[in-house]
């Protein structure tokens, strides 16, 4: 089976190399017998590297230790659940996984429009097939999951247990599923480009695209926080790591994206920069790959074999000069006759959300890059640390939030300035009654407290803002129909999917805000070594050390688990076990921690240390609001999937379009 | 030959066979697309805007019954859209009906 495995990747390599030519010589020689041959590729190619995969996933189910991939990354007691997520828990597999995704969605981009606008998709397959023969070179070439050992082991060396946790499992799948994802609107762009078919063609047929991406990306970087809260055990969730970086900057380049598309869409304007938006996602993607995959930065979320930097970095070049000198070379074609019709307009204010989310991107982008920057110019390897990227990004997060409340407020196109001063009045009632209730509950004595108190403020006008808009999208339906207000609700959402969807997604965000601002600025936590019954007090909790208990978990786990009686107002309230875990040939025991979260705050307890003696050292936090952040993502997911759902009457609209055009200029390959 | 590189030979004629089959059936004379036509990606184009511009009405429509704007700019903004629209009919009915026509000449 391995060699078939290996075999199948070499037969992927020279298919896709020959559907990216097939394809582009069927485009340019205008030949349809070539385009029907290069169209049997990417089934080809996804076939071989499922094929490839499953010889891989055979060989973790197995215990084949005769692959070193396997050898390194699983062992004879590892669950069954951990050796399916071994597959990507090292950089071969996940190669292989990526490699897999991709050829997954370019299959289903080849279904869904192999006899849509074949001036275009044959460049859109093309450019997807040459970033899977990138891919499947570095697999076949430098990164072969199929590496034999001579002489194979007994056992394999097991997986690294920070990475035995179920996030460990969604989180990379969901997080490869964004970044593969944005290939599919970068394949189209380029291909709009090549074609020089630039009218909104591209857009709409990767709409829904973009916005699986998009949801894939924020529920791959939330996963990958809710991972680090409970498996790194330092208290927190984000740490500005520069893998966590690379994973948040293509979110935010495309969020800019996702809102200036709009204009482009309702106003046939802004085309260079939407073209340019897209390539920076999908070039983000890639330096996101570079930067775990180079060994330059150290992080916790890099492989341990990274090997790969300079590969990624001659694509990561080779794309941007394509791009770059494609758009240019397109420019007079991607001019724009119309302009804005009022600076008090929904446009402008998309125009400022994206010149705040690229701002935000570039300051993460510099604090990331600036350790390799100040080696290569002083020799000194620099890291940039938290207070850089808070006391960057913080403004400029909070100008965006306010812009979240703004935009729902203004119409497009025009505003009219009594109306918006009318509509403004009750978000910023709100915020000013909040503002003036909040005071004197929290101080003010620092910058963070003075940003948390403006975060909460501006909290409530965008809440106050957008549920205005579900309430006037409410009576105006009423006003127009025999329907309840439940009715009325649903139906305007239902009928305005993009629109409400979008306005969710705003909700979900601003509790994220929320959660972060309260958790960063009025957390605590303490460090106590305590013997057995001792007792101490954080924020009204009684917490009194019990016990301590060892486990043998497996064979090659052992836990320590200590019990923590947590009181509350004389009464206990819960008890928390933190413990460490020893893994058989793991140097270091792992520590899992025990949290009780509950709307208001997280009690956050670690098992730091122990001693013989019974003697232990307890790190407890209380983290306020984290479960708000949580709560928000998952809203995000909620109106991300109704602004998703297919819209019947959007499809109609295509239909026809696609029906007229047709009818009066049929091409060849749907006659 | 091992089974292995037996499979192996058949994966290759397999694939061989999918991709060559195209390239020898009677498909040569055919083109996959028309000569880059001015008119045709006119009128899509156009087929596109028409659906934006009235998509833009019905969005103005809602936003004025939701008073984000003032009745005098809601007229002002509806002309100008029915005016864009109007144009964009114009366009659309001239390109059929130039269309219709040089299919007409079309020899048989």
């Amino acid at each position: 089976m391995n060699d078939i495995g290996e075999f199948s990747l070499l037969l992927a390599l020279a298919t896709a190399l020959y559907g990216c030519v097939a394809y582009v010589m069927s485009a340019r020689g205008n030949r349809i017998d070539l385009y029907l041959s290069a169209d049997k590729t990417p089934f080809i190619v996804w076939g071989c590297v499922a094929l490839s995969s499953v010889c891989l996933m055979r060989g973790f189910l197995t215990n084949d230790f005769s692959l070193q991939y396997v050898w390194a990354y699983s062992n004879i007691e590892l669950d069954t659940f951990y050796k399916v997520s071994s597959f990507w828990g090292g950089q071969k597999g996940s190669l292989l996984f990526w490699t897999l995704l991709l050829s997954s969605y370019m299959l289903v981009v080849h279904f869904q429009n192999r006899k849509k606008n074949l001036r275009v998709v044959p460049y859109a397959m093309a450019v997807m097939l040459v970033i899977i023969v990138f891919f499947l070179f570095l697999i076949n070439f430098s990164t072969n999951p199929f590496e034999r050992i001579p002489l194979p082991p007994e056992d394999g060396r097991g997986l690294n247990p920070l990475l035995q946790n179920y996030w460990m499992v969604i989180h990379p799948p969901t997080l490869y599923l964004g970044y593969v994802g944005f290939t599919v609107p970068f394949a189209f762009a380029v291909a709009a480009l090549i074609s020089k078919d630039l009218d909104d063609g591209w857009i709409r047929m990767t709409r829904k695209w973009t916005l699986i991406s998009w949801f894939f990306l924020c529920m791959g970087n939330l996963f990958g926080a809710s991972w680090a809260y409970v498996e790194l055990g330092w208290g927190g969730y984000w740490a500005w790591d520069p893998v966590e970086n690379a994973a948040f900057m293509p979110l935010l380049v495309a969020t800019a994206y996702l809102h200036s598309v709009m204009i482009q869409e309702k106003k046939d304007m802004m085309k260079v920069w939407n073209m340019s938006l897209v390539l920076l996602t999908f070039a983000m993607t890639i330096f996101g790959t570079f930067i775990t995959r180079s060994g330059l930065i150290q992080s916790v979320h890099t492989f341990d074999e990274a090997t790969l930097g300079y590969y990624f970095l001659a694509f990561l070049f080779f794309i941007i000069v394509s791009c770059v000198g494609l758009i240019i070379s397109r420019l007079p074609l991607l001019k724009s006759t119309n302009e804005l019709d009022s600076f008090l307009s929904r446009e402008s204010s998309f125009l400022f959300n994206n010149l705040v989310l690229l701002g935000i991107a570039f300051a993460t982008f510099w604090g990331t890059i600036f350790p390799i920057i100040s080696e290569a110019v002083r020799g000194v390897k620099i890291t940039v640390g938290p207070p850089f990227y808070n006391q960057v990004n913080v403004p400029i997060g909070l100008a965006l939030l306010a812009l979240i409340g703004i935009g729902p407020v203004i119409a497009w196109r025009r505003a009219t300035f009594s109306n918006l001063k009318k509509n403004f009045l009750r978000p910023v009632a709100a915020a000013i009654i909040a503002a003036v209730v909040l005071l004197p509950f929290i101080p003010l004595g620092s910058r963070t407290e003075i940003y948390t108190y403006i975060t909460f403020v501006l909290c409530v006008f965008v809440l106050t803002s957008i549920l205005t808009e579900f309430y006037k999208g409410m009576v105006s339906r009423m006003g127009l129909h025999d329907e309840t207000a439940v009715g009325a609700l649903a139906t305007v959402t239902w009928r305005n999917k993009r629109r409400y969807g979008g306005y969710i997604v705003h909700i979900g965000v601003v509790l994220i805000f929320a959660g972060i601002a309260g958790s960063q600025a009025y957390g605590t936590h303490t460090e106590k070594h305590l013997k057995i019954g001792d007792s101490f007090e954080i924020r009204g909790y009684t917490i009194t050390y019990e016990k301590l208990v060892a486990v043998e978990a497996t064979n090659v786990k052992t836990r320590i688990i200590a019990q923590l009686a947590v009181e509350r107002d004389g009464k206990r309230y819960w008890t928390g076990h933190p413990e460490k875990e020893f893994y058989k040939g793991q140097n270091q025991p792992v520590s899992e921690v025990d949290v009780l979260s509950t709307w208001k705050e997280d009690l956050y307890m670690i098992l730091a240390d122990f001693r013989e003696d019974e003697s232990a050292t307890i790190k407890v936090y209380v983290n306020p609001m984290v479960s708000w952040m949580w709560t928000g993502g998952w809203i995000i997911a909620f109106g991300s999937m109704i602004s998703m759902w297919p819209d019947r009457l959007e499809q109609r609209r295509r239909l026809e379009r696609v029906r007229r055009q047709d009818h009066l200029f049929p091409s060849p390959a749907q006659e | 030959m091992g089974f292995i590189h037996f499979l192996e030979l058949i994966l290759i004629v397999v694939i061989l066979l999918a991709v060559g089959i195209p390239l020898f059936g009677k498909l040569k004379s055919k083109k996959l697309v028309e000569p880059i036509d001015v008119s045709s990606d006119t009128y899509k184009h156009l087929l596109m805007r028409k659906e934006e511009t009235l998509i833009s009405i019905k969005e103005l429509e809602f936003d004025y019954s939701t008073d984000k704007i003032s009745e005098l700019d809601y007229k002002d903004l509806l002309r100008k859209l029915e005016k864009e629209a109007e144009g964009i009919l114009v366009n659309m009915d001239r390109l059929e009906q130039e269309r219709r026509k040089n299919k007409s000449h079309k020899p048989i």
